[in-house]
């Protein structure tokens, strides 16, 4: 275990705050909590590929960062419209 | 033998700053009261924290693969946030109000 892997599962144990506002929080509060766990996620995933030495994981973060900004934009646009 | 001793420290002290603003952040978000306040703190963890990882990275891969892909995943991170929380905002206002421009009745501050 080291300096990498501790600083992970630090930022592992946040996403549970995260997860309870998006369970007791409203609509937008549920979205919010959920775009804070996927910058968390992204930072995870880079501190993982330092920890284990394994460069996929940091390729995986940057797609993962790419593709939650799509996916929240699609999102607050279906929440803006329809729901 | 000092150098890699500082390099370690480096390191360490950079996560531990990033790890500290993320808790920080995500404490304002679990106690704030209303969406506003909370989205402030999306900030923190993708212009702070983020880029104290990858000169963590860069401290200890320098620019090899590893280090550019950090520091892309910061600029990704850094870059897309505002648009993220300028969109969300919109979105919790359209929902209340049913539009996102000011109303008539709205006092607008201008620059």
């Amino acid at each position: 275990m080291n300096e990498w892997l501790w600083f992970a599962a630090g930022l592992l144990l946040l996403l549970a705050p995260c997860g309870w506002v998006a369970v007791r929080g409203g609509l937008m509060e549920k979205q919010v909590a959920v775009e804070m766990a996927a910058a968390l996620t992204c930072l995870i995933l880079v501190a993982l590929a330092e920890g284990f030495h394994r460069s996929i994981y940091a390729d995986l973060a940057l797609v993962f960062a790419l593709m939650s900004f799509v996916s929240t934009l699609v999102t607050l646009r279906f929440l803006e419209r329809w729901v | 033998m000092v150098a890699a001793l500082w390099k370690t420290v480096l390191i360490d002290g950079l996560l531990v700053a990033a790890g500290v603003v993320c808790a920080l952040s995500v404490l304002g978000l679990v106690a704030m009261p209303n969406l506003m306040d909370r989205l402030h703190f999306l900030g923190p963890v993708t212009s702070v924290a983020a880029p104290l990882v990858a000169g963590a990275v860069v401290a200890r891969e320098s620019l090899s693969h590893a280090g550019i892909m950090a520091v892309l995943v910061a600029v990704a991170l850094l870059a897309l946030n505002p648009i993220v929380t300028q969109a969300t905002a919109r979105a919790d206002r359209v929902r209340r109000l049913g539009d996102w421009r000011a109303r008539p009745d709205e006092k607008v501050r201008t620059p």
